[in-house]
């Protein structure tokens, strides 16, 4: 849900709650007031009656006179003072229907020792009319205000939030692994400028440990390069001694092994960090077709010790504007992890068709899932021999040309999809 | 045979000087480029080995110094940076090879005679060893007299053994030196076995000894008696 609309949603919520309480609690004031108004105006007609029996001790017609009901009711003999206001419902005969009156009646002795009772009731029609129109009328006036408010709110709520916004994107907008800096824009808020500041003092540490640690890769992978050429340079003066025995020779080769393979690790790492830290970056048009060729030929030797089926279709000409280094880099790795993760008398098709490169082979299935093996040092178990770099550094090279690769497995084929568009 | 070893790292140096001075070379060597360019300007060398980086100067440099001077030495560039870029420069101010940390001792070696071989022949080179006679241009090979044809990764495999005779080569050396360093090794191990028994068997039938020994899973040494 976006701000705005959170902030919309909870502004009419409330106010609806403000709205129908308020409305009840003035709904109910209006009412109280006309009540009185009409209590009131029953009494002066009561007095004004009494007056009459009092005074003249006769009895007026009254029914007519106020367009209202008035019965008075005289006894011979006394009653006792009381009065009495409510609201009751009364027969209409033109209507045939009950109609709602406020009636007063009250009983009392008049001078010359009479009981009499007056009953007035006054119809509460025009009057519930009334207060129902006022209320509607209020109601309206509200809601339009209301509507207003939202409306003013929203933009309100728009601007003062536009300083978020920008932030929002200018960090959607920022790549760590690029050099460009976050770049936040002013704002006068100082909440918001505390968040741009912190942010910006986030972003400036996090680039600059990113940039040292690819610095460490960097300098870890050529530090550790010269004493392994030392060993490597001393186990072969070593091995050249005619005196070792066997079992002393087996335990070299297998120092010798390790080194090797320390040695082609390392190489790994560090053309990750170099690929990382940009430095390759002539670029020239690659004439793919060329290129899968001739290392096809430079694996020629591995496809046939597994007995592969190769099947090539390269007749489209897709040139992509890359490194030629990494360019070979790409299809060597590429073309070797079909050739090494393949079974034996297994299939290997490559084709160059609609701007995509397409190498499909046979092999085992994985046991994780296919992503997982663009990860450094990542590697389907089979063969443990291999680094785990090669898809890393495949990943790598495609990334700094935002070439997309798609890696499915169907079963036993395995495919490699690169789009270079 | 003179040989310079510009190398700024002590240990890697001796070992290369170790290993060049048993292929009776004499070979001196140079820590700093100073030392270098002031050994360069005073003798004459047949070869030097020069590593790019050196903590005083670029090896370039010195190469450059060299060829100011016309000097028909043979250079070969030996640097840790993997770079496409020194390797074009290297190569276009006059060096003659270039070889990437880390590096085979053996590798080294077979790059110098080869150089060796070619300026000190002038072309005409060839490499005659007991029955077996090689012209390595015309990339021939014969036994007493009698052409043995080979496949281009069995030759290069006979002259790498001839480089380093009574040496032991390690599986690791024949396959990049073979197939260069991206191949990964572990595949490579079957193919330098089929390569070595295919040799071994065409230099049999034509008559030639078996020079070709086995050391124990480690590798195999090309023995001269």
């Amino acid at each position: 849900m976006k701000l705005l609309t959170r902030i919309s949603i909870n502004y009419i919520a409330f106010s609806f709650i403000a709205f129908v309480i308020g409305g009840i609690f003035f709904s109910n004031v209006i009412r109280t007031i006309f009540y009185a108004q009409i209590d009131d105006n029953l009494r002066t007609e009561k007095l004004l009656i009494e007056e009459q029996i009092n005074y003249s001790d006769s009895l007026p017609d009254f029914r007519l006179v106020f367009g209202h009901l008035i019965e008075v009711t005289v006894f011979n003999a006394p009653r006792k003072a009381r009065e009495a206001i409510k609201d009751t419902l009364l027969f209409d005969k033109s209507t045939s229907e009950l109609v709602p009156y406020r009636q007063l009646i009250a009983k009392n002795t008049s001078l010359q020792k009479r009981g009499y009772l007056i009953r007035i009731c006054m119809p509460l029609g025009e009057t519930d009319r009334l207060i129902t129109t006022i209320i509607i009328a209020l109601t309206l006036l509200f809601l339009v205000l209301l509507a207003l408010l939202i409306y003013v709110n929203y933009f309100i709520s728009r601007s003062v939030w536009n300083p978020f916004y920008r932030t929002l994107e200018s960090l959607t907008q920022y790549d760590i692994s690029q050099t460009t800096p976050l770049i936040l824009h002013n704002t006068k808020i100082s909440e918001f400028k505390q968040l741009n500041k912190t942010l910006d003092q986030m972003s400036k540490k996090l680039q600059q440990d990113y940039r040292s640690l690819k610095e460490f890769n960097e300098n870890a992978s050529h530090e550790i390069q010269t004493p392994l050429a030392i060993i490597k340079s001393k186990l072969e003066l070593l091995i050249q001694n005619e005196a070792l025995k066997e079992d002393e020779m087996r335990i070299i080769n297998s120092v010798y092994e390790a080194t090797n393979r320390m040695s082609r690790l390392n190489q790994g790492l560090l053309l990750i960090s170099k690929i990382d830290n940009n430095q390759f970056p002539v670029a020239e048009k690659i004439n793919l077709q060329q290129l899968i060729e001739k290392n096809l030929e430079h694996f020629e030797e591995l496809i046939a010790l597994k007995k592969l089926k190769v099947t090539v279709a390269l007749s489209e000409m897709i040139e992509p504007e890359m490194n030629r280094t990494l360019a070979e880099i790409l299809i060597s790795n590429l073309l070797s992890n079909a050739i090494r993760h393949n079974v034996e008398e297994g299939n290997i098709t490559v084709r160059l068709e609609a701007g995509q490169l397409i190498i499909s082979n046979t092999g085992h299935a994985l046991t994780s899932a296919p992503d997982e093996l663009f990860e450094r040092f990542r590697k389907s178990d089979r063969n443990s021999e291999s680094a785990g770099l090669g898809l890393a550094i495949v990943k790598r090279i495609l990334n700094i040309y935002h070439f997309p690769i798609v890696y499915t497995v169907n079963g036993q084929i395995h495919q490699m999809k690169l789009s270079f568009r | 045979m003179k040989i310079l070893l510009i190398e700024d790292e002590k240990e890697l140096c001796r070992s290369i000087e170790t290993y060049l001075k048993q292929e009776n070379y004499l070979c001196e060597s140079a820590l700093t480029f100073g030392d270098a360019l002031e050994k360069v300007s005073m003798y004459v060398y047949d070869c030097i080995v020069v590593d790019i980086t050196l903590p005083d100067g670029n090896g370039l440099d010195i190469i450059r110094a060299m060829k100011e001077n016309k000097t028909e030495t043979g250079i070969i560039i030996i640097s840790a940076k993997n770079s496409l870029d020194d390797k074009i420069i290297g190569l276009d101010i006059g060096a003659d090879d270039y070889l990437t940390k880390p590096f085979h001792l053996s590798e080294l070696n077979a790059r110098i005679k080869s150089i060796i071989r070619r300026r000190n022949f002038g072309g005409s080179n060839e490499i005659i060893l007991n029955e077996i006679h090689i012209l390595p241009d015309q990339m021939q090979v014969m036994i007493d007299g009698n052409e043995i044809i080979l496949t281009k990764k069995e030759f290069d495999l006979l002259i790498f053994f001839i480089s380093n005779q009574n040496r032991v080569l390690t599986k690791e050396a024949i396959a990049e030196h073979l197939w260069g360093e991206e191949m990964d090794m572990a595949d490579s191990f079957d193919f330098i076995y089929t390569h070595i028994k295919n040799l071994r068997k065409k230099m049999l039938e034509k008559g030639g000894h078996d020079y070709i020994n086995t050391i124990y899973g480690m590798g195999y040494k090309f023995v001269i008696e």
